[in-house]
């Protein structure tokens, strides 16, 4: 027996060492030549962190930059600053929550409601410059024009709480990034999509307040971006990161009410609308129809039947489809639809400035984030740890109640396909992001 | 706006990758436990009633067996590209065994007995938050085995033996749903049932000389139905719960067969060397499928692919009789797993296994024996995926388990 001792004292020591935990531990990150020391995340609301139609702290906090910069972070020193709002009920209207609300009719139906709680936005305006630098420059609505408006800073209440001067160009100065991240141009396209197409189609002017419903002017907008850049590139090694625009048109805030929603279950109806229209051509059948909308370029009635791919806004009231004939007695008014020529104009201009974003990125060496081919991927649904992610309104999971704005869950989709295009294009291997670690849409 | 279904049906609804290789024990036997899982070939005690009935007319007596085991699993998991790392909680499970069997002095040519033994007793539970909790939350099985048998020795050289094997047992499955309720937090469904299958167990067992021993057993599937088990959701959000009654299913969840082949060889009187062969028969476990009484969120059934693989273990002991007294033995084994990759599931994250043992036996009297035995069992790294739930990362599993005995010859 003593030949044996020493292999089952050599078993037992084995054992005792902690063989009987497994030990997994991460291949090391790299940052490749990147410096993450002055960061600076440059961007309209998608940069804010807004979502639910307003901005909020605990939005502000799972903005992309801020997980972008939890990635830095573990690569060495990483400052992150956002100006944080005080409440969270929203500022400067109250944001959306899923509810339930009960329309004209009584009918009780879940869908976004007004944020219902005691209000906190006390201290919301007071200017907090001060106590900045910020790292995250997101201004909700702000365009890449406004960059050439040395006083929007006046004009816009989210620019006006944590700006130091009215110049957004100072406002990069103030810290001088050795990388940043700039996503900027959505709103050049988004005021008119989602004001129906009633601006000007192109053209559009930082300093006319008119134009805030039209799309940006083709120079404006590439003398905006290289203004910008300009600014954030003080430091002639700073690298950093452009995310281009994403087809607005893609977002559940077009794809929700669909064209042909009149649905007509009594052949009663049917009949008095074909009555009612009988000298115009257009027909009804029982089942799905198109709706009625305005066209000002049919003589006489002004009105036509949508067509399949036109679109029809999410903000378009409900009763008044429900219960005040819109959309079959009277048209759908204009600034609720996006007509063909309007989404064919919204498609060539992201098109266009998509075209400038990327040949800035590589004359400047910069990283270019397709941020539209990857939301465009994320449609047909995409499933992440057991999650079915769609780009649905509500139950999709990615967009945030007013059909526009991410979920924190879409915004960490977001962050790591930055981080993706950073690794890819810098060599870099960063960490990413728990998407289930975030919020989806909270059901009531 | 309508109320709309969540969630696609076929995520929705815990499906279990369960009764597979992690949750085959092979601890029915303390001296096979101890030998690298084998035993084929040896009639060693009345264990011989699970590892080869055939065995049992070749006691000598008539014994009396009971044996208990601590398992005590750790499973691990990596995502290089997040860099979480996620542990299963500490656990400590207690499969048993219990033989009653041999021969009656005059009548030795017949063996009879009957066996109580856990062939799957095991469980996985992670973190309430972990970033696979839709995926599995937690999972447990437990499954008792009662097998009458009977065995005949036709002559000094062979002996058969054959035995029906009532099944019964139970399980429990928790995950998360993926959807949030104001506060913030996860729905949560579980699926607990009871479940029972029938199925039987024969062996030849056969002395070619004093030296060398063969044995070939086949253990028949057993399908363990859980019939009218329970479905509870909680934490569901109010405007939805409608779509997520709480309901019963019904569930089949086959638990394979397995052919052993065994040899055992005495190249001195005082010891064996042993080699076992498990060919199982995996591929029963083809797809699982759960059926609701109610529609939860739309649908009367799930079902989910997991098209496993047959696969042979291998298993080598040896076994040392020191004094009269004391025994020693030692063992290893290869078990490959039969999860395809992309079917890898963290709630039986199985790869392949590499297994030591050692364990003694000791006369404290007479007629009385002492066994205790302790293995070791640590799987590969392994990175897989599991498609179904795009859920993928770096697996590793350990457990040692130690475990106590007796025996007493009548």
């Amino acid at each position: 027996m003593n030949s044996y001792r020493p292999l089952l004292l050599a078993a037992g020591a084995a054992l005792a060492l902690g063989a009987c935990r497994p030990n997994l531990t991460p291949a090391p990150y790299s940052k490749a030549n990147l410096d993450f020391t002055r960061y600076v995340a440059v961007g309209n609301s998608l940069t804010s962190g807004y979502a639910d139609n307003s901005l909020y702290r605990s939005g502000q906090m799972v903005a992309y930059p801020s997980m972008l910069s939890w990635s830095f972070s573990r690569m060495g020193p990483s400052d992150y600053k956002a100006p944080l709002l005080p409440g969270e009920s929203g500022w400067p209207s109250p944001k959306l929550i899923l509810g339930t609300s009960t329309d004209m009719m009584g009918n009780v139906s879940l869908g976004p409601v007004s944020y219902p709680n005691q209000l906190d936005t006390t201290g919301s305006s007071i200017n907090i410059a001060a106590q900045g630098p910020y790292n995250n420059l997101g201004v909700p609505g702000i365009r890449a024009i406004d960059f050439l408006n040395p006083f929007y800073g006046l004009l816009n209440p989210y620019a006006t709480r944590f700006f130091s001067s009215p110049n957004p160009l100072k406002e990069l100065d103030r810290i001088n990034p050795s990388f940043f991240t700039m996503w900027l141009g959505n709103n050049d396209v988004l005021g008119y999509a989602t004001s129906g197409g009633v601006g000007k189609s192109s053209g559009g002017s930082p300093f006319s307040l008119a134009d805030r419903e039209a799309i940006s002017s083709t120079d404006y907008f590439a003398d905006g971006v290289d203004s910008a850049l300009k600014h954030l590139m003080a430091d002639s090694n700073a690298h950093g990161a452009i995310i281009n625009i994403p087809d607005v048109t893609s977002i559940p805030f077009f794809n929700t009410v669909p064209y042909n929603g009149l649905v007509l279950s009594r052949q009663g109806q049917v009949d008095s609308l074909n009555f009612a229209y009988h000298t115009t051509g257009i027909k009804f059948t029982l089942g799905a129809n198109p709706f009625v909308i305005e066209d000002n370029t049919v003589p006489v009635i002004h009105r036509r039947l949508a067509q399949e791919g036109e679109l029809i806004l999410l903000t378009v009231p409900q009763d008044s489809l429900r219960y005040a004939g819109w959309g079959s007695i009277k048209p759908i008014p204009d600034r609720y639809v996006l007509d063909a020529g309007e989404i064919q104009a919204v498609h060539q201009a992201t098109s266009i400035f998509n075209g400038i974003l990327h040949s800035r990125a590589e004359a400047h060496g910069l990283a270019y984030v397709d941020i539209n081919a990857f939301l465009k991927s994320l449609a047909p649904g995409i499933l992440y740890h057991g999650v079915n992610f769609t780009t649905e309104f509500v139950r999709g999971g990615l967009f945030s109640l007013d059909g526009v704005h991410l979920t924190p869950r879409g915004y960490a989709m977001v962050a790591n396909e930055i981080l993706r295009t950073i690794n890819y294009y810098y060599g870099a291997s960063l960490q990413m992001v728990d998407v289930n670690a975030y919020d989806g849409v909270r059901f009531p | 706006m309508r109320k709309h279904a969540l969630i696609t049906a076929a995520l929705l609804l815990p499906t279990a990758a369960a009764f597979s290789a992690g949750y085959q024990l092979n601890l029915q036997g303390l001296r096979q436990l101890a030998m690298g899982g084998g035993g084929t070939a040896m009639p060693w005690d009345a264990s011989t009633i699970f590892y080869n009935p055939g065995g049992l007319a070749r006691l000598t007596s008539l014994q009396a067996y009971a044996s208990v085991q601590f398992i005590m699993p750790r499973v691990e998991y990596l995502n290089q590209t997040t860099g979480q790392t996620a542990r299963t909680t500490n656990a400590t499970f207690t499969p048993f065994n219990i033989y009653v069997g041999g021969t009656l002095k005059g009548a030795d040519r017949l063996g009879f007995g009957v066996g109580v033994y856990t062939p799957f007793g095991s469980g996985t539970t992670w973190d309430d938050n972990w970033t696979g909790r839709y995926v599995t939350q937690s999972i447990y099985l437990q499954s008792i085995f009662i097998q009458p048998t009977l065995s005949y020795r036709i002559s000094d050289g062979v002996s058969i033996g054959a035995g029906i094997i009532f099944a019964t047992g139970h399980t429990d499955i928790t995950r998360a749903m993926p959807v949030q309720n104001s506060q913030g937090l996860d729905g949560h469904a579980e699926l607990k049932g009871k479940a029972s299958g029938m199925g039987y167990n024969i062996g030849i067992s056969l002395k070619a000389s004093e030296q060398l021993h063969f044995g070939i057993t086949y253990r028949s599937r057993v399908d363990m139905r859980v019939k009218d088990g329970d479905v509870t959701f909680s934490n569901m959000p109010a405007a939805i719960a409608g779509n997520f009654p709480n309901t019963s299913f019904d569930a089949t969840l086959p638990l394979p067969e397995v052919l052993s082949v065994g040899a055992a060889w005495k190249p001195l009187s005082r010891f064996t060397i042993q080699l076992d062969f498990n060919l199982v028969g995996w591929k029963a476990y083809d797809s699982l499928a759960f059926n609701y009484a109610d529609e939860v969120n739309g649908s009367k059934r799930t079902s989910s692919p997991r098209l496993y693989q047959n696969r042979i273990a291998a298993r080598l002991g040896g076994h040392y009789q020191a004094t009269d007294a004391l025994a020693i033995m030692l063992g290893a084994a290869y078990d490959p797993t039969p999860v395809r990759d992309g079917f890898v599931s963290p709630d039986l994250p199985d790869a392949n296994r590499i297994i030591l043992s050692a364990g003694l036996s000791y006369k404290l009297a007479k007629s009385l024996n002492l066994l205790a035995a302790v293995e070791y069992v640590s799987s590969e790294k392994r990175q897989a995926t599991y498609d179904e739930a795009a859920f993928g990362g770096t697996y590793q599993t350990k457990a040692i388990t130690p475990g106590i005995g007796l025996t007493y010859d009548f």
